[in-house]
């Protein structure tokens, strides 16, 4: 199918969800109003260590209204630990602190009230005894030898540390004529959507049924809750229309639900616990990646890089949940865009007293971007060449795909030169350097920054047989139905909750599409759990190429009944029919309109092809396009596709107040085919105002007491409307062979490269004054501080 | 972030409301709110009652006498920023205003509750510093008491406030006739942040051109908005020179405090440079006046 036969995939078309939202007609998670619902507040802990001696809740108890002071004692025996990414039995993550406390700010005990403000009177009530204990908050210093484990049954604080190596690295090494090495450090930031995390469960004695509304954004998250409270998976009803106001991929309360879930089936009433920010930010274990890679690379005078070593030291908080996966998914892109023959990876992973980290955008490629992008710089500053012609000399070549990197996977297509040609084409690069030597001779500083990069999309999981020999999971399916009523209408059905994605508008899309129908007039809905099929929910920039795979399949099956059910009806072949807009029509002319169908599939069993069930209805349950094999050898396909983002940056800033503005911001961008320009626009847009968060402003920080800093907006910073410049988007496409349409994923489209981007603009801008940053956020004070070093020492 | 229980009460005069906060030591004033309602959900506060003085029609409003122009404490900054009045006769305040918080908090921000708040940040207590305006309350016993900025402002959300007062109204020196300029900058992490820094400039000039009074406060640097002295500059034609002299004189020993965005030693050299910024502003501006 060509770009010119598409009536709806790649149309301007509205985006049908953006109508609810903006007229503040969404329905929420806290929008829900159940008759004798029981409210939650935490007592949280404010040491980042301790001993749980006693819980004194009599107090708590005894006031008007207060129904129940749960502890993670009597939790911890009614339900089994949360799950762990990696095969670690003895780091044990309750929803509450089980004896000891492992970070400022965790859940201690909940109160349930009848009211949230009475819950949050009763909890200051509550009285815990501890006793404090030594506590580690840097992720270098949970290393050492003598560090105290943070699970102290584990025996280390270390929960992962393998090394892979892909290619001859020690020859390459030899053979290099030159090498240096650097760190680079990217601190802890997330996603912090104005929705916080909220869930209500309620429990059916009669049916013996769990319902579950929440604001989520996770796989198998149905499954987790029956295993943790022990139900049987048919017990636990997820409810998916519920509305999720941003996540990106940190709304995983999977501890919130299971304490609601236990709390509404011992007390009868349906329970719920919507995060405040406070609980959020320092409780919510939300917070994501916080990395220190050490590179060594090896590369030659012309400029072409032969190998790199990479160790990546990631802080994963307190408990192990998925985090150190985060340091497996960037193997399916550990050499970027780049042609570099062989790799030393060296994931570690340890626990710290600080807040759980969670899955955040891109899931843990943002980082290793950074990372290898600013390699890519200090090799051309080592070198004295041109940064653009230092990465057009490595960058894989249009022809050269699909391409397989030395970890494994295959690339499916690029053509990554001519992404940046049409970027420098688009932003007149030599002017660009004219307008930051201008600024330069203002007295300004000013520079321009490039990063180029992949998104890998199509998630499947493969990073946990690789990193997890127990686990053996190599499918990631996702499943849709498309449905014809007996009126001729059309419903397609997806099995997920969405945070923004505009999954229903992509679903439409690609029915329309398959069979010829306008999408406004197609019914998308939300079944709950039990009566969805298979699917893994909107992560790894899947859904395009996973629920549009799925729907287009669905559309496409039911679009075969038509034309079987038109043709017998004609007397002809169905290899001869021709399906257009829902009418079939013949060799010689005949033709059976959309009604007349509807009316044979629905009503009129003996005008069926014999062998064709009635009713007009299909499914299909969409495979990963490439996510078949087990990891061998410590290689693996990652996922299947692989989007393209080529970001150019100017910035200027004052040498002492250095608050860095963004002057220009171009993004060449291909995602394969686009579905709908709107979703893969915002996604772009809001991708590069979370990267500007990440590079200059956003940080979880902690103090030498293990206390949060960052509590509140009031001292994380998220970029306003003010610090994100309008963007220019280059668009191209290099179709997927491997999807329906040719699509790739865009959901961490800009958030993948902009920290890179925006650090080398920061880094070229103090060149003259021959200093390096190396550290995210890049904090005006420290951008400042270091001319002004660097001026005291000239 | 629910608060804890309180009281409402909303007077409809000073005397009722001075009332209420003189029988209740833990009785606090409610004005617009945007520190205060932030504070009681996280819990830092726990009045008894709150005194939503709002409603007070006597503590609104902006005048204009010979040589003062009077503001209530309940104008809403949005208002003050609208005020034409303050525009022409106390410009810097009107500058100082565009950089308080934004649109949505201006709207119901009050002016007097950023001056009895007392944060060092806060633009408005910065413009008092530099003006010399006069603070007034009115105490427990129905009296009024006056304050200069500089005994009134003693410490971080510190003041000298006297105990169940109520911050009626600031008074402003009305500009000079003679041109007079000013200068407002400052510089923070996102616009309509607390500020690392800020300095606030206002100049008045001779017939000739020289200057005949300079006026320079620091703000958001340490624990108060401090007046710096700058009389050096009387006289001169406020060159780059003239200024870059006076002002690294002037702020030489300048306390700066470190925190989580900024260090010391930054909010030192950005003071500096903010306030030979606000000086050159003022001075262009007067300039322009002078024709
Ligand atoms: C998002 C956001 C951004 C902000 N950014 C800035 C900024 O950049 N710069 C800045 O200066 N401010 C900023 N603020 C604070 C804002 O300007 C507040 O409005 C101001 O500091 C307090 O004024 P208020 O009228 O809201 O007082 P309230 O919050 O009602 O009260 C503040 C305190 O002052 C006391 N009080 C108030 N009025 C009186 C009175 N008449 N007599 C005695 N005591 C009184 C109250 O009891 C309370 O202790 C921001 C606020 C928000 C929410």
């Amino acid at each position: 199918m060509t770009d010119q036969q598409r009536r709806f995939v790649s149309t301007n078309r509205r985006v049908r969800e953006d109508r609810r939202f903006v007229a503040g007609a969404g329905r929420y998670v806290a929008d829900l109003d159940m008759p004798g619902t029981l409210h939650v507040a935490l007592v949280a802990s404010t040491a980042p260590a301790a001993r749980i001696l006693g819980i004194d809740a009599s107090e708590a108890l005894a006031m008007e209204g207060v129904v129940d002071v749960l502890t993670g004692e009597e939790l911890s025996a009614a339900v089994t630990p949360l799950m762990n990414g990696l095969d670690t039995p003895l780091v044990r993550r309750f929803p509450l602190a089980v004896g000891q406390i492992r970070y400022a700010g965790e859940w201690v005990a909940a109160v349930v009230a009848e009211s949230r403000a009475l819950a949050e009177d009763a909890a200051e009530k509550v009285r815990v005894r501890t006793e404090a204990l030594p506590f580690v908050i840097d992720a270098e210093a949970a290393l050492e030898p003598d560090a105290t484990p943070v699970h102290p049954e584990h025996g280390s604080n270390l929960l992962l540390d393998r090394t892979f190596d892909w290619g001859p690295v020690a020859e390459d090494f030899a053979a290099a004529e030159e090498r240096l090495s650097l760190r680079v450090t990217w601190g802890r930031n997330s996603t912090v959507p104005i929705e916080t995390f909220g869930v209500i469960a309620r429990w059916n004695p009669w049916e013996e049924m769990l319902d579950v509304w929440a604001s989520i954004q996770m796989p198998k998250y149905a499954d987790q809750i029956a295993r943790a409270l022990k139900l049987p998976g048919n017990a636990v009803r997820v409810h998916y229309d519920v509305d999720v106001g941003g996540s990106y991929g940190v709304k995983r309360g999977i501890k919130h639900t299971v304490l609601v879930a236990y709390l509404a089936r011992k007390l009868g009433r349906p329970v719920r616990l919507i995060e405040d920010r406070l609980e959020n930010m320092r409780a919510g274990d939300a917070q994501g990646p916080e990395r220190i890679f050490d590179i060594d690379v090896a590369f030659d005078r012309d400029g072409t890089v032969r190998s790199m070593k990479m160790r990546a030291l990631d802080n994963a908080g307190a408990y192990a949940g998925r985090a150190p996966f985060q340091l497996g998914k960037p193997i399916g892109a550990i050499v970027g865009p780049y042609r570099i023959g062989s790799v030393q990876y060296r994931a570690m992973s340890v626990t710290t007293n600080k807040a759980v980290q969670e899955a955040v955008r891109g899931f843990g490629q943002a980082p290793t971007n950074y990372a290898i992008e600013t390699m890519m710089d200090r090799v051309a500053a080592h070198l004295g060449i041109d940064r653009l012609e230092l990465r057009r000399r490595n960058l894989i070549r249009a022809e050269e795909f699909p391409y397989t990197i030395p970890s494994g996977s295959t690339y499916d297509s690029g053509d990554y030169h001519t992404v940046i040609d049409k970027v420098l084409a688009h932003a007149d690069y030599e002017a660009l350097k004219a307008e930051r030597d201008r600024l330069r001779a203002e007295g300004l500083c000013a520079g321009i920054g490039i990063a180029a990069c992949l998104e890998p999309s199509g998630g499947n999981s493969s990073f946990e047989p690789l990193l997890n020999e127990k686990n053996r999971t190599s499918t990631w399916m996702e499943g849709s139905r498309v449905t014809i009523d007996a009126l001729g209408f059309v419903t397609v059905a997806i099995h997920t909750t969405s945070s923004g994605q505009g999954h229903e508008t992509l679903a439409a899309t690609v029915v329309g599409e398959e069979l010829g129908i306008d999408p406004d007039r197609i019914r998308v809905t939300r079944p709950d759990s039990l009566s969805s099929l298979p699917g893994n929910s909107p992560v790894g920039s899947r859904m395009a190429i996973m629920l549009g795979g799925a729907a287009a399949r669905a559309a496409r099956n039911l679009k075969r009944q038509l034309v079987a059910i038109g043709a017998h009806a004609m007397g002809i072949d169905p290899d001869t029919a021709s399906y257009e807009a829902g009418t079939i029509t013949a060799p010689d002319g005949r033709s059976i309109g959309w009604d007349e169908l509807v009316d044979i599939g629905h009503r009129r069993f003996h005008d069926l092809p014999s062998g064709t069930n009635p009713g007009l209805t299909a499914s299909f349950i969409q495979q990963v396009p490439t996510g078949v094999a087990l990891p061998k050898d410590g290689k693996v396909q990652m996922y299947p596709c692989y989007s393209f983002e080529f970001h150019l940056v100017l910035m200027a800033f004052d040498p002492v107040l250095a608050k860095p503005e963004i002057r220009r911001y171009v993004i060449g961008h291909d995602c394969g085919t686009v579905i709908n320009p709107h979703i893969v626009r915002g996604m772009t847009l809001g991708g590069i105002a979370h990267g500007i968060g990440a590079a200059l402003l956003e940080e979880f920080t902690y103090d030498e007491g293990g206390q949060l800093m960052t509590q509140s907006f009031l001292d994380y910073l998220m970029p306003s409307s003010h610090e994100v410049p309008s963007v220019e988007i280059v668009h191209h496409c290099t179709p997927s062979p491997l999807t329906e349409f040719g699509q790739k994923g865009s959901g961490e489209s800009g958030y993948l490269g902009a920290p890179a981007a925006i650090s080398g603009a920061v880094q070229d801008a103090l060149s003259p004054w021959g200093v390096t940053v190396d550290k995210l956020p890049l904090r005006m004070s420290t951008i400042s501080d270091t001319i002004a070093d660097a001026e005291t020492a000239a | 972030m629910k608060p804890a229980q309180f009281d409402y009460a909303r007077p409809k005069t000073v005397e009722e409301a001075c009332g209420i906060l003189a029988a209740d030591m833990d009785a606090r004033v409610l004005a617009g709110g945007q520190t205060l309602v932030p504070m009681l959900a996280m819990r830092l506060s726990r009045p008894s009652v709150l005194v939503d003085i709002t409603r007070i029609a006597g503590l609104q409003g902006i005048a204009c006498s010979d040589d003062t122009v009077e503001i209530g404490a309940v104008t809403r900054q949005a208002a003050a920023l609208a005020s034409e009045v303050i525009r022409a006769e106390v410009p810097l305040l009107a500058k100082a205003l565009r950089h308080v918080g934004h649109p949505p908090t201006r709207c119901r921000g009050t002016v007097g509750g950023s001056v009895a708040h007392g944060d060092p940040s806060a633009e408005i207590p910065l413009a008092v510093t530099v003006l010399g305006a006069e603070i007034v309350f009115v105490g427990e016993d129905g009296e009024e008491e006056r304050f200069a900025p500089e005994d009134f402002f003693i410490g971080p959300m510190l003041t000298t406030a006297p105990m169940g007062g109520l911050l009626t109204r600031l008074v402003f020196p009305r500009r000079a006739a003679a041109p007079t300029g000013t200068g407002f900058r400052e510089v923070a992490s996102r616009r309509s942040d607390y500020a690392f820094a800020s300095a606030g400039a206002q100049v008045v000039l001779n017939a000739d051109g020289t200057c005949a009074e300079a006026r320079l406060g620091i703000g958001s640097v340490g624990d108060t908005p401090v007046a710096v002295d700058i009389s050096g500059l009387s006289g001169t034609r406020l060159t780059a020179q003239d200024i870059r002299g006076a002002v690294v004189e002037a702020l030489s020993d300048l306390e700066t405090v470190d925190d989580l965005h900024a260090t010391a030693s930054y909010r030192k050299r950005a003071a500096v440079r903010l306030a030979e910024l606000a000086l050159a502003e003022a001075r262009d501006d007067a300039l322009e006046q002078a024709g």
